[in-house]
């Protein structure tokens, strides 16, 4: 039963008010980038009240089961009374009252049957509200009308009752409707809340358009969710203390001014308080649910406890009196503050405005709502042009030119959180909270992070430090298309490893503007995952010239089973010709290699994945046993193709440059072997040469020795001797 | 092998003109660069592997450019390699642009230099509209010319110029060609009005060109062969000839005939197996 967000889309009434009744609204399709803040004041036609004829009608015509189509048009300002039941049946409702009191409240809200003083219904269609036949009888209570209902009526609605455009100057008595959940008394001339006292179910009061002067009659209604006390003549704010539950309290166009007694009011979302007579805002504390602040038209100079209000989201100070930015410092300290709207202030015509309050409030997702759309194309025009620059296709202008271009798109960039941010109802607040304040990032005019539900866009090279940061597991989920455009390919590769852990279920990628210029580029995609699409822009990336491409991407990619590339379904003939046209490359690559260098090449794309992993090991261990299992069947895969790696030039210079001292070192050290080599084979030749003489000489000398036989006798004899 | 001319040739020479140091240079870098991996399964099985891929011609994959220019072999290599990977490009009849080659030739070569590609595509556009889409033959045969007589060229270009201008590089007295020295007046009025120059001159510069060039050179018996049957022709029209002629490539032996191109049945086999 937690009443959810109001939301009031171009009339539809789309209002997730659940008051325990069966009569949810089903939200109108999530609007994407439309107003989202709930406003009360009088620019809308009375929204409960359509709200409620809305509903009804459902219920009615589901009810009924007859054909009749009620549209609730949304701006009409005949708004229709929410009762849509038929003339005849309205008969049940009698109101009494006395003839006296009739007098003292002036125009008399006597009804007969016949007389029918609400207007037609919206479409003539539907079913006509005509008069409502109330009747006022006399009571014993002086001058406070008996309303009462034919019990019919009291079954089919028993939990609503609608007194719209009554004309009543006090609340009447309600009789035996304890069960009565929704109360509407709008457009009438009420000056006090009486009498409703007994009504301790009550979750929905309607008070919009009368003549309150005080707040008061509501001790009992503790179940009150919803409290809709605009366009009254309220001055003080009071007599609230029992309403803990109030979820939505509406307080426009009053005399309010000062905010107070609200601390207590812990589940409160909403606050509407535009339209009022408040000079400064503070005492705020205690509002620990407040989402949405509405201070619109007022005087305010001064802000201040905003910090503590840890849900706030949506802040409207437009058309108040702030004029400094000190005024409003305490907004910095917020770390849940996404839309705020500044614009009617004298604030908003300074020229520094929107860069300070940019930069102070990094959190901020919208600023003045309607130009936040502007402000993306202003950054993404300045990323275009640093871009251009970079690839020298502008020539550089002047350095003071410079400084004007530099100054002019003076919007710095925002980091735009999902628009499908969704509320924190189902999901624990801790992780919506979480997002909401970590999608306050970088905030410089070269490079845009954008999350816009499943696409994740990127502009910029700076852009890529963002992926780094701590993503909610729900927005990273969610995110199953990845964007870069203005970033050079090869520094998109070295982020390619973190892309892959971070946003797990990215699908499809998507290149524009990022300088692809060789086939080879395209290994480097063959890290990741999975990729089931692949768009590449043709501006920015000259690669879409070539004929081939498309065939190479799928011949390289063949694990991937890729479904689409530009847009462009993959048959089977595409895959059967890019095997063909580059099969044999695969061959050559895995079978022809020797060994080592199989290794070398294989094991180097390994290191490099296992280095980046141990960088992170300390935050997810759990992965490096992935990892493992997954190059495993990386290898198992498409071991052919494999080795067809991409080094970015500049690694690959590196390298290169590394490889040049070994080089010169194993020169030498064959320099040095050849040598050696040389010298013995000189050697050896020289001693090819010499040995016949040599050979002959030490014949000569035995034979020469030997000639006399005993003189060699004697003398060998002597030399035994001799040796002993 | 035992032949007299080579071992009347000093080591050092010998070594040289077999490029047998580059060679062992090159393996033993290999070794240390990946001597973790190596160390596994042994330093003989390595130098094994290494030669016998450098008799098979896969050693230049994937090799840095540096490399794969070093010796004619190489270089005759990379040729056949490329010629081996891309022959089914080839085949689909796909005309593609000088940047697309140059794309193939980097999956190849990582940093393959863009300026030989150009020069190879040149020759087959004949110096004109470089943007034109050419087939693969023409393309492979011209950048074989290119590619693996690079150094030859360059000079023959310096040559052609200084022929145009009307300078004879020939300073030495060519007894046979007292003709050389009498056209050289006539040459500068001719040059202006007739394209190229004209062939005899042209093949005895180059003749001398051969003899004293170090680097590998196309058999002059063939390039006389190929300017014997024009009286003037012009550089680019010179390296069309060249690239054409079927013996220059049969010299080279690192291509198939033009007419076998397309095919390959040891590969052919392989992909159907794919």
């Amino acid at each position: 039963m937690i009443p959810g967000k109001y939301r009031s889309v171009s009339g539809r009434a789309a209002n997730n008010v659940n008051c325990g009744l069966h009569l949810v609204i089903q939200t109108s399709s999530l609007p994407e980038k439309s107003k989202v803040e709930f406003k009360l004041n009088k620019e809308t036609p009375s929204f409960s009240g359509r709200l409620l004829q809305h509903d009804l009608e459902r219920n009615y015509s589901s009810r009924q089961g007859d054909g009749r189509v009620i549209s609730p048009s949304p701006r009409n300002k005949s708004s229709c009374i929410s009762s849509t039941t038929n003339v005849t049946e309205l008969c049940g409702l009698e109101m009494k009252t006395t003839m006296s009191s009739l007098s003292a409240f002036g125009d008399s809200s006597i009804q007969t049957p016949s007389k029918s003083r609400i207007r037609q219904g919206c479409h003539s269609a539907g079913p006509n509200v005509s008069g409502d036949h109330i009747n006022l009888a006399s009571s014993s209570m002086p001058s406070f009308p008996i309303l009462q209902r034919s019990s019919e009526e009291k079954i089919l609605y028993s939990d609503r009752l609608t007194l719209e455009r009554q004309k009543l100057t006090v609340c009447p008595i309600i009789d035996g409707e304890e069960h009565l959940r929704l109360l509407n008394f709008q457009h009438n001339f009420i000056t006090r809340i009486q009498n409703i006292s007994n009504l301790q179910r009550l979750i929905f009061l309607d008070l919009y358009d009368n003549q309150i002067e005080e707040i008061s009659g509501l001790s009992t209604l503790r179940s009150l969710r919803v409290l809709l006390l605009g366009k009254n003549r309220i001055k003080k704010i009071s007599n609230l203390e029992n309403l803990k539950s109030l979820d939505v309290l509406d307080l426009h166009g009053n005399q309010i001014t000062k905010i107070e007694n609200v601390n207590h009011l812990c589940d409160l979302r909403v606050l509407n308080l535009a339209r009022n007579l408040l000079s400064h805002v503070d005492n705020l504390n205690g509002l620990d649910s407040l989402t949405e602040l509405n201070l619109r038209h007022n005087q305010i100079t001064f802000v201040r406890d905003v910090d503590n209000l840890p849900c706030l989201q949506r802040l409207f100070l437009s058309f108040n009196n702030i004029s400094t930015f000190e005024s409003v410092c305490c907004l910095a300290d917020s770390s849940s503050l996404s839309d705020i709207t500044f614009d009617g202030n004298p604030i908003a015509q300074e020229s520094w405005y929107k860069h300070t309050i940019l930069q102070n409030m990094m959190q901020l997702r919208q600023l003045d709502m309607k130009r936040v759309t502007e402000k993306k194309r202003l950054t993404i025009n300045n990323v275009a042009r640093k871009w251009d620059l970079q690839q020298h296709r502008i020539p550089n202008i002047a350095p003071n030119q410079d400084r004007k271009v530099s100054d002019s798109p003076q919007d710095p960039s925002q980091l735009h959180g999902s628009t499908i941010s969704a509320f924190p109802e189902e999901t624990g607040s801790l992780d919506s909270g979480l997002t909401s304040a970590l999608q306050g990032l970088s905030v410089t005019d070269t490079h845009l992070v954008e999350v816009d539900g499943d696409t994740l866009s990127l502009y910029g090279s700076g852009a890529l430090e963002s992926l780094d940061r701590n993503w909610s597991v729900q927005t990273a989920g969610m995110v199953t298309t990845v964007s870069f455009t203005f970033i050079e390919f090869d520094e998109i590769v070295q982020v390619l490893p973190k892309l892959k852990i971070k946003f797990p279920n990215s699908l499809h990628l998507k290149f524009k503007e990022t300088n692809l210029v060789m086939l080879q580029q395209f290994n480097a995609l063959a890290q990741l995952r999975r990729v089931d699409q692949l768009t590449i822009d043709p501006q920015g990336n000259p690669v879409v010239n070539f004929t081939l491409w498309k065939y190479y991407v799928l011949f390289r990619l063949s694990h991937f089973s890729m479904q689409k590339i530009n847009g462009t379904e993959v048959t089977q003939n595409d895959m059967i010709m890019a095997e063909r046209l580059f099969g044999i490359l695969a061959h050559v690559a895995s079978s022809e290699l020797p060994q080592y260098r199989l290794i070398s090449i294989l094991g180097d794309a390994r290191k490099k994945q296992f280095r980046y992993l141990l960088e992170t090991k300390g935050k997810k261990p759990g992965l490096v046993n992935e990892e493992n299992s997954d190059s495993k069947r990386l290898v198992g895969e498409n071991t052919n193709r494999a080795t067809l790696n991409y080094t970015t030039r500049d690694f690959y210079n590196e390298r290169l440059e590394e490889i040049k001292e070994k080089k010169k070192f194993c020169k030498m050290y064959m320099e040095d072997l050849v040598k050696e080599a040389t010298e013995i084979n000189m050697k050896n030749e020289a001693l090819q040469k010499l040995w016949p003489q040599m050979f002959i000489e030490l014949v000569r000398d035995a034979v020469i020795e030997i000639r006399n036989k005993s003189s060699y006798m004697k003398l060998c004899l002597q030399q035994i001797t001799d040796q002993k | 092998m035992l032949s007299p001319e080579r071992l009347a040739l000093p080591d050092y020479e010998y070594l040289a003109q077999r490029h047998v140091l580059t060679y062992m240079e090159d393996a033993v870098c290999q070794l240390l660069e990946n001597k973790e991996d190596i160390s596994q399964y042994g330093i003989a099985r390595f130098f094994t592997e290494y030669f016998n891929s450098v008799c098979q011609g896969t050693h230049i994959l994937f090799r840095e450019f540096s490399f794969i220019q070093a010796t004619p072999h190489n270089r005759a290599s990379f040729l056949r390699a490329f010629w081996r990977c891309f022959r089914t490009v080839g085949k689909n009849g796909d005309l593609l642009t000088m940047r697309e080659y140059h794309c193939l030739l980097q999956l190849l070569c990582p940093d393959f230099p863009l300026e030989l590609t150009q020069k190879a595509a040149r020759i087959v556009l004949m110096d004109d509209a470089m943007d034109c889409l050419m087939s693969f033959s023409d393309f492979l045969f011209a950048f074989q010319i290119q590619f693996y007589y690079s150094e030859f060229l360059e000079s023959v270009a310096a040559i052609y110029q200084d022929l145009l201008a009307g300078k004879n590089p020939n300073t030495v007295i060519v007894p046979t060609s007292s003709s050389g020295q009498h056209r050289q007046r006539p040459a500068l009025g001719e040059a202006s009005t007739l394209e190229g120059v004209e062939a005899s001159l042209f093949y005895q510069c180059l003749e001398n060109l051969c003899d004293r060039h170090k680097y590998s050179c196309p058999p002059p018996a063939l390039v006389k062969e190929v300017l014997s049957n024009v009286q003037r022709l012009t550089f680019y029209g010179f390296l069309v000839a060249l690239s054409k002629h079927h013996g220059i490539n049969q010299a080279l032996g690192a291509l198939p005939d033009k007419g076998d191109l397309m095919h390959d049945p040891a590969m052919d086999e392989e992909l159907e197996r794919l």
